[in-house]
């Protein structure tokens, strides 16, 4: 029995898409069955992101409405033998996908894979609603601004109402500068509010925008900071202890790693 | 056993002043069928002389119940200057013991975690949260407010218009504080949290203050509620 994870945030932008392909990528490259779940029906991206638009021929609400089975939906990577994407119907809208027809789409993946990680759309209204539902699991996905800190702290009270295990954080697009300087908020002072376990920070990449656009997730390039993030991320999520990455400039940064390293 | 302890009481001397520990003081009850000098008189026996032990000590506040008399300003102000003699009792009026509200009977509201933006709490009565209250959460009391933690949403306390309702907390960094009708907002930036502070109205302005004085604050409230 897999074991599904939703990625959420409140907030639109701050790289929940990003996040699901690259953690998803990450459990692939592990070794991991997974399954990427596009909720955010109308508004699809999760495909384009993995470089896989061209390819889809059925979509989530085609299996919710019973045109064809779960299996002839599932996309397959063309990177990653077990690495899969469901994808989610661009021209119809949120209402077009229940709770029931989910959490029914849900337990059978569970038995096909490892892990399911599920794209939830921005908001928290339906389809935040459907996305969460059948989950085990939630990781909030926030970055270090006021407006993003206060969506992932609603999002948090209503994970917690719906009886989810306490849900992880990730800090997305930190620019280790501007929190030297004060102008950015600070790693202590999110988790100060949000008062969740961290499962990992991810630094702004220009590499991910990148990446982004020419349908290849960062964790495949290894040498970005990023894609060691969310392979950390992804490490974190199997049960790994791997100590946070060191946000330090380029010189200090390789020392301090080999020595984190050494010490365990 | 009733009709005994009535005979006890009706062979000994009878008292003019009988004193009460309620739960927010002492009770002074004074006999309304006897001459108010005489009443007077035991009272001062019993503060410095009999009683003496048991007056000093702790601030407590002081309440006058005198039955069917109607005290004289002129009475009222022989009462207090006996009182005036003992600095630990703070007087706080002639019309019997406190209301309800100021015994305590309603129960408090405790909520126990983080509130989170989005979440509300609305109880008739005080509200104690064992947690941060984040921005973008709201507490609205009819009694006072306790943050045991951060607060950084938004509190209104009193909110059924009591002006002596208070809003504290251990790090006290409110977006927006209200106490009945009165609205005060953050300033732009909190350099730090204040830590253990409360807020509380005087006449129409909002004043913060230090926790250490919370108790001397409530007495002087008290007293000056006497007064008028």
């Amino acid at each position: 029995m897999g074991e599904a994870i939703v990625v959420t945030s409140g907030k639109g932008g701050v790289g929940k898409t990003t996040s699901s392909a690259n953690i998803g990528t990450a459990l692939a490259l592990l070794g991991k069955k997974v399954c990427l779940v596009d909720t955010d029906i109308g508004l699809r991206n999760l495909d384009v992101v993995m470089g896989l638009e061209n390819r889809i021929i059925f979509d989530i609400v085609d299996v919710a409405t019973g045109n064809c089975r779960v299996e002839q939906a599932l996309i397959k990577d063309k990177r990653f033998e077990h690495l899969f994407l469901l994808a989610a119907a661009q021209t119809k809208d949120k209402l077009a996908l229940s709770v029931d027809s989910m959490q029914m789409i849900v337990r059978k993946l569970k038995s096909q894979f490892d892990y399911i990680i599920i794209d939830c759309p921005a908001g928290i209204e339906h389809g935040f609603r459907v996305a969460i539902t059948g989950a085990d699991q939630a990781i909030v996905v926030t970055t270090p601004e006021q407006a993003a800190v206060r969506d992932a702290d609603r999002v948090i009270g209503l994970l917690e109402a719906e009886k989810l295990p306490p849900a992880k954080l990730i800090i997305n697009r930190i620019r280790p500068h501007m929190v030297k300087n004060g102008d950015m908020l600070d790693i202590d002072d999110i988790i100060g509010i949000l008062s969740i376990d961290l499962l990992g920070i991810v630094p702004d990449d220009e590499l991910v925008i990148k990446g982004a656009n020419q349908g290849e997730p960062i964790v495949v390039k290894p040498d970005s900071k990023a894609s060691l993030a969310y392979r950390n991320i992804a490490r974190r999520i199997l049960g790994d202890a791997v100590p946070l990455l060191s946000l330090q400039e380029e010189d200090g940064f390789f020392k301090r790693m080999r020595k984190l390293i050494g010490l365990r | 056993m009733t009709k005994s302890a009535k005979s006890i009481s009706s062979i000994g001397s009878r008292e003019l002043v009988t004193i009460k520990g309620i739960r927010s003081g002492l009770l002074f009850v004074l006999a309304d069928d006897a001459l108010f000098a005489d009443v007077v008189e035991e009272l001062k026996q019993k503060l410095t002389g009999s009683h003496q032990h048991l007056l000093s000590g702790a601030t407590v506040n002081v309440y006058i119940e005198c039955g069917m008399r109607e005290l004289s300003s002129e009475e009222q102000e022989i009462l207090r200057e006996v009182f005036a003699t003992h600095e630990n009792l703070v007087l706080d009026g002639f019309d019997g013991p406190p209301p309800m509200r100021e015994m305590g009977v309603k129960a408090p509201y405790v909520f126990k975690g983080t509130l989170r933006s989005g979440q509300l709490i609305e109880h008739d009565g005080d509200v104690i949260v064992i947690g941060d209250v984040n921005p973008g959460a709201q507490i609205i009391a009819s009694g006072d407010i306790f943050v045991m933690g951060h607060l950084r949403g938004s509190a209104h306390a009193g909110a059924a218009g009591d002006v002596r309702a208070v809003v504290a907390a251990a790090y006290f960094e409110p977006l927006q504080v209200r106490i009945a009708q009165v609205v005060r907002r953050s300033p732009e930036a909190y350099d730090r949290p204040a830590e253990m502070e409360f807020a509380y109205l005087e006449g129409e302005q909002m004043a913060v203050e230090k926790m250490a004085v919370f108790t001397y604050h409530r007495q002087r409230r008290n007293r000056s509620r006497a007064v008028i």
